[in-house]
């Protein structure tokens, strides 16, 4: 008992993403005090390079043309086998659009407990809970995990990829593909990325919005610069977009877009009902107004109370410099 | 052919969510119902390849609270052919994604339609998402997070989204289950005049099944978040807040 | 007199003009007939009379451009005395009767004749002159207009023109030959007088030929022009007065329900009602509309009076076929836009001036039905606020337990009517719910009331909005799912009366609910304010020394004629009220109304921004602009701010100004004014 807890890694095009270090991270923290080992299984073709910066007690990898780019099924297929074949007490899947495809699917068949949206696993009172956020995040699920085979799909960001960097694993082993990838029923064409040109503000990973505190449209090139240097695109409140210094694309709020980044840097926007219904539901909201009683501030997780051209310019300056 | 759309009704977040005195389930009484919002993308994608190809739209769905009449009229009117709704034991419960597959995939075997068609989540599908459950029960091909997708002869073309706006195209070969995250138009606006024609014209067939053993996701306790508050404030000189600001985005990996 | 063979070729030509002529108007009113639902006889025998009087004092056109409504007036009353003069004319060419240098009544008949034909004759050139000089006859370039439609209005316009002034100018001329002839000027003619004296050198035997030709051109002439009348927008010498008098006295706010089975909505000119047809053949095509028009005034696709010319125009070149039954292509191919359709804002102006009675309005509501129910692509805010209604019965997307949510910082309770009887029921509107920024103001109203020792209660979340704009935007269904949950729970409380803080909540209650049978006294918040403040329930402690202006929210200024409530109160605190030059029922519409709250206008100039400007006008001392509808509330605090002019106009709810005068509350959000 309390063997192996089998982490799926996750690579697109020879990268491993962010989230699989996160679940590796989180797999040796429960694996120590259980005296389990971390297996990590690698699905590509010609990823063994990438296998070998895996930190796993176990890089088990599978190649196969069919893995090549993901492939719901052959994932499937992939881990369901090696998931009968090494029996682990924990499966952590991360709950991406490649995961999704795979942790329902595979717990489904194998008959073990799945416990989706996970943002928190933590011993309590000796027993391990999954926490799972579900209604929009407005509730939190403690889920009890057994020892005996669970399926755990992880929300990305839940934890820290501090805790586990790249390194080489203890082993390598190359597992064969079982025979269903050889008649699969799903067939992978290709991958398209975006066109870097045009600017699609509710795809933005961080935004830097600005409202009327800018003054006029020569200011604007403080946000561009500004932005340039987050790697953020500049996104506006409505009176700016009607003067026509920016697109109407660019416009965040009820009659332009609902936007969700990650970061949302809100300089001179005071918060109308309007504004806000279409970003408050990003991830981090600073706000920078004049106004201590802006009602930008009721939303914002972190909020300055100072002028914005201030603000920008220190921020300016630590950034390019 | 057919299309199955599965609808399903799902606690309302937009309004304020009471837990129960048990603590597994939300209060029911206070809850209100909507269909979950995906799961009009996928009635919508549906209805745009029927307009496409011509297949009709059956919608199928488990009446879990007593409700779901409503929701299927609706469906009708907007341009399904057919309703089917599973009732039995369940109202008021929360059922489990594996135990609503369980209910769904013999009704769903026998419409052998050409694909299903439903949301890519919901909010309370805690034991996982509805559509690679489903399929890995049929045993059909599968996939989520679609945001487009096009039927060709025995198969259909599916793109579906990564991240970062990066596109996956994948072709499944049918009957297969998809998850959709946004069809390709907003889901259309169906006027009430058209829901009331709908709730006078059309029957919605019912199907009996039995109560699953074990229908609700298991879990110990559910809990409210921490409050988030207003905003903390930063204080201090430009440069103190710069630096305060360049913390927090380091945190979190924004920096 | 005339020869026997001229008498015959008359009566033969009288004929045929007049069988041609007959068969128009019957293919016009078989058109007519086409629209759903028929003239009822009762409201013509009721209204033919006073109608008619109107029309002869010309009130309904004298409501603007009093210089050109003079011109129409000389012609019009030249017109009406022609008629009597073409029938004496008449007589005198069969049996050779004749006023010429009689004395007494006809003397006075002749002075009247001869000067209104000079009269008419320069009217109408000061017209022509307008028309095809000055060209004030313009539409925005996105306005649909039909190709036939540019050129043939200044053909008609031509054609009417030559035909009024050949007949006049024949009539008048022929009487100075027939004065010429007579050898000595009468004095009762003295402008035909004057002429004859310059045909004076003529030979009796011309002078005989001018006298039949004068006679042929001013009476022939009619007969030619007869056929042609169906087809000219002079038409509107009957259609007009018949609209007046058949239109029925409803309240402009009350809608009739679509019409069709099964098909709701206007898609086609056959699916209007037989009164909206009749409207196209009734408009003059003068623009007053488009003039008063929001929508166009903001360079939109909408022009009222485009919609009711293309379909005239469109009628004109097929009317066999249409009167015939034909189907007739959707009126978006042939009358109006989408664009236009989606941009009224239901403010009514247009119906207001129609001087003909027409209202182009009601046709752009019906295509909105007709667009929504057969599933048009909607504006996607619109979605989501008809979307939110239905689920939610708000507009906000919020959930209905949270309606109430401002009552709850105030420091007493507010009672629920559904739970226990009050005096006044507040049924207090969407906005001023849910919207933050009016929230604020809601409380201030609640706090009036119990400061003067109101009995009110609300609804709390049985609430729902009333359905005024979703009407307007032509979700019918939605609209009675609705009113039938806010009839139901309203049904149960026990009130006196309504109140409201909404405008467009007070116009479906009053007009629309009544219809579906509610039946109590309903009111503005205003006009309560203007009582309590006048009965002394609420004592005003300082005098508000500054100049006010007010904006008649369309739904209460012009639909319901609530004008004098909100001023009586904004007197009544002192303040110097100065008007715009739009206001009462002439009011400008602030560009929320109708739906356009939920949607994009997208880009030019918005009405309310435009108002702003007009207050700005009215000087710098202006300091308030005062508003009654939460709506204007969002929208003018908005437009004060993207014209820049928020330091100098404040933007506040009557309701406001009340509780400072009140002490209750300090301005210190709105800048505090200037008190004694
Ligand atoms: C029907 C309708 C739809 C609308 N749709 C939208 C929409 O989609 N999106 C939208 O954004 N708006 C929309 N609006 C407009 C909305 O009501 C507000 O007017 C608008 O959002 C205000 O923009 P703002 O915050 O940039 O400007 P303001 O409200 O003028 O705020 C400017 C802020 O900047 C601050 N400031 C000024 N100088 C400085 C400085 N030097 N440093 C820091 N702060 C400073 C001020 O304190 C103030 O808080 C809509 C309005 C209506 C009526
Ligand atoms: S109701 Fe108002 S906006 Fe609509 S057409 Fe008439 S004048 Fe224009
Ligand atoms: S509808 Fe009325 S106001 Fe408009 S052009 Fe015709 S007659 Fe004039």
């Amino acid at each position: 008992m309390a063997e192996r807890i089998l982490v799926l890694a996750e690579q697109l095009e020879g990268q491993l993403t962010d989230v699989t270090l996160e679940l590796i991270g989180v797999a040796r923290r429960l694996a120590a005090p259980r005296g389990s080992t971390v297996d990590a299984l690698v699905l590509g073709e010609g990823v063994s390079a990438l296998a070998a910066t895996v930190p796993a007690d176990r890089t088990l990898l599978m190649e196969h043309p069919a893995l090549r780019l993901f492939n719901p099924e052959a994932a499937q297929r992939a881990l369901e086998a090696v998931a009968r074949e090494t029996s682990p007490w924990l499966v952590l899947v991360p709950n991406t659009s490649l995961g999704m495809d795979v942790a329902a699917a595979v717990a489904t068949r194998l008959g073990w407990p799945l416990v989706a949206y996970c943002q928190a696993i933590e011993e309590r009172d000796g027993q391990l809970v999954a926490t799972s956020q579900l209604f929009g995040g407005k509730i939190l699920a403690d889920c009890p995990v057994g020892t005996d085979h669970a399926v755990i799909s992880v929300l990305a960001g839940a934890f820290s990829s501090e805790a586990a960097a790249p390194e080489p694993p203890a082993r390598i082993e190359r597992l064969a593909p079982p025979a269903e990838l050889d008649g699969l029923r799903v067939r992978a064409v290709g991958l398209e990325r975006p066109e870097a040109a045009d600017v699609d503000i509710t795809r933005a990973e961080k935004i830097v919005a600005v409202g009327r505190g800018i003054e006029s449209k020569e200011n604007l090139e403080l946000a561009e610069e500004l932005a340039e240097g987050l790697g953020a695109v500049v996104a506006a409140s409505r009176p700016l977009v009607d003067a026509g210094w920016l697109p109407r694309s660019r416009q965040v709020g009820k009659s332009g877009l609902k936007v969700k980044p990650r970061l949302y840097l809100a300089l001179g926007i005071s918060g109308a009902p309007e504004h806000l219904e279409g970003m408050r539901d990003a991830e981090l909201i600073i706000a920078v107004n004049t106004d201590p009683k802006a009602p930008i501030f009721d939303v914002a997780h972190y909020g300055v109370v100072a002028d914005l051209f201030e603000v920008a310019e220190a921020l300016q300056e630590r950034l390019g410099g | 052919m057919t299309l199955a759309v599965i609808l399903k009704q799902v606690p309302d977040v937009v309004e304020e969510l009471a837990i129960d005195p048990s603590g597994t389930d939300l209060d029911r009484d206070s809850v209100s119902y909507v269909v979950n919002e995906f799961d009009e993308h996928a009635l919508e994608e549906a209805l745009l390849l029927r307009e496409a190809t011509g297949e009709d739209v059956v919608v199928v769905g488990v009446d879990t609270t007593g409700e779901l009449d409503q929701a299927l009229y609706t469906a009708l009117a907007k341009g399904a052919q057919r309703a089917v709704k599973l009732v039995g034991d369940v109202e008021g419960s929360w059922l489990s994604t594996r135990a609503l597959a369980g209910l769904l995939a013999p009704v769903i075997r026998e419409l052998s339609p050409r694909l299903v068609l439903t949301g890519v989540q919901a909010p309370d599908d805690l034991d996982g998402q509805l559509a690679p459950t489903l399929g890995a029960l049929l045993d059909w091909p599968h996939t989520g997070v679609v945001v487009g997708t096009e039927l060709a002869d025995g198969l259909v073309r599916v793109r579906k989204e990564l991240w970062g706006g990066i596109m996956l195209d994948l072709e499944l070969a049918t009957p297969a289950v998809l998850g959709i995250q946004a069809a390709r138009a907003t889901p259309r606006y169906v006027p009430v005049g058209r829901v009331r024609q709908a709730m006078r014209e059309s029957t919605i067939e019912e199907v009996e099944v039995e109560t699953p053993v074990e229908s609700a996701p298991k879990l110990s306790r559910l809990r409210a978040p921490e409050a988030a508050g207003r905003a903390e404030m930063l204080t201090g000189s430009p440069s103190d807040v710069v630096e305060r600001i360049l913390e927090i985005l380091r945190a979190r990996g924004l920096y | 007199m005339l020869t026997t063979p001229e008498r015959i070729a008359f009566l033969l030509l009288a004929l045929a003009s007049l069988l041609l002529t007959l068969r128009g108007v019957r293919l016009i009113v078989r058109a007519i007939g086409r629209g759903y639902g028929r003239p009822s006889w009762g409201v013509f025998l009721r209204r033919v009379i006073p109608v008619s009087l109107d029309i002869l004092l010309q009130r309904p056109i004298f409501r603007t451009r009093p210089l050109v409504s003079l011109l129409h007036a000389g012609v019009f009353f030249a017109f009406v005395f022609y008629g009597l003069v073409n029938v004496l004319d008449l007589l005198e060419g069969f049996n050779g009767y004749s006023t010429l240098h009689a004395s007494g009544v006809a003397s006075a008949y002749n002075l009247v004749a001869d000067l209104l034909s000079v009269a008419a004759l320069l009217g109408m050139l000061g017209l022509l002159l307008r028309r095809f000089g000055l060209r004030p006859f313009r539409f925005n370039r996105a306005v649909f207009l039909l190709p036939s439609v540019r050129f043939g209005i200044s053909r008609d316009s031509a054609i009417v023109g030559g035909f009024i002034l050949l007949h006049v100018g024949s009539r008048w001329a022929g009487q100075a030959v027939r004065i010429a002839e007579s050898g000595r000027p009468d004095w009762s003619q003295p402008t035909a007088s004057l002429l004859a004296r310059l045909l004076g050198g003529l030979d009796a035997a011309t002078l005989a030929v001018a006298s039949h030709a004068t006679w042929w051109l001013a009476l022939g002439l009619i007969l030619v022009f007869l056929p042609y009348f169906p087809y000219s927008k002079h038409i509107h010498l009957f259609m007009a007065p018949l609209n007046l008098i058949l239109r029925e006295e409803k309240p402009l706010g009350r809608l009739e329900p679509p019409v069709g089975n099964g098909q709701l909505g206007s898609a086609r000119l056959e699916e209007l009602r037989w009164y909206q047809i009749l409207d196209a053949y009734a408009c003059i095509m003068c623009n007053r509309c488009q003039d008063v028009c929001p929508a166009h005034g903001t360079g939109r696709a909408l022009s009222p009076a485009a919609l009711e010319i293309n379909k005239r125009y469109y009628l004109n070149r097929n009317l066999n076929r249409f009167a015939g039954g034909t189907t007739s292509p959707p009126l978006l191919e042939t009358a109006t836009s989408r664009a236009a359709v989606w941009s009224c804002t239901t403010c009514g102006a247009c119906v207001r001036i129609c001087p003909v009675g027409n209202r182009p309005m009601l046709d752009l509501i019906d295509l909105r039905r007709s667009l929504v129910f057969a599933g048009d692509e909607l504006d996607p805010n619109l979605q989501a606020a008809l979307e939110s209604l239905s689920r939610y019965g708000n507009s906000f997307g919020k959930p209905a337990r949270q309606r109430a949510r401002w009552a709850r910082d105030l420091p007493f309770p507010v009672k629920d009517a559904r739970k226990e009887p009050v005096e006044y029921l507040w049924f207090v509107g969407d906005f001023a719910s849910f919207d933050p920024r009016m929230q604020e103001n809601t409380k201030t109203v609640a706090q009036l009331f119990h400061q003067a020792g109101v009995d009110f209660g609300i609804l709390y979340e049985d609430e729902w909005n009333s359905g005024n704009d979703v009407r307007r935007v032509g979700e019918e269904g939605l609209f009675e799912l609705l009113a039938e949950h806010n009839l139901a729970v309203l049904g149960k409380a026990r009130f006196r009366a309504i109140v409201t803080t909404d405008p467009h909540s007070y116009n479906a209650l009053r007009n629309e609910y009544s219809a579906l049978g509610l039946d109590v006294p309903v009111y503005h918040y205003t006009e309560v304010l203007a009582e309590l403040l006048e009965r002394g329930q609420l004592r005003p402690s300082k005098r508000l020394q500054a100049v006010a202006t007010y904006h008649d929210p369309c739904y209460l200024g012009r639909y319901n004629r609530i004008t004098a409530a909100p001023r009586r109160v904004i007197r009544a605190l002192g303040l110097e009220l100065r008007e715009m030059p739009r206001h009462g029922e002439n009011t400008y519409c602030c560009g929320a109304g109708g739906g356009q709250i939920w949607m994009d206008s997208g880009g030019q100039e918005r009405p309310s921004e435009q108002r702003i400007r007009e207050a700005i006008a009215l000087g710098e001392d202006v300091r308030f602009f005062v508003v009654a509808c939460p709506k204007d509330m969002a929208m003018y605090s908005d437009a004060v701010k993207t014209t820049g002019y928020e330091q100098r106009l404040t933007v506040i709810d009557v309701a406001r100004l009340v509780a400072w005068a009140t002490g209750l509350i300090e301005l210190e959000r709105e800048a505090a004014p200037v008190s004694e």
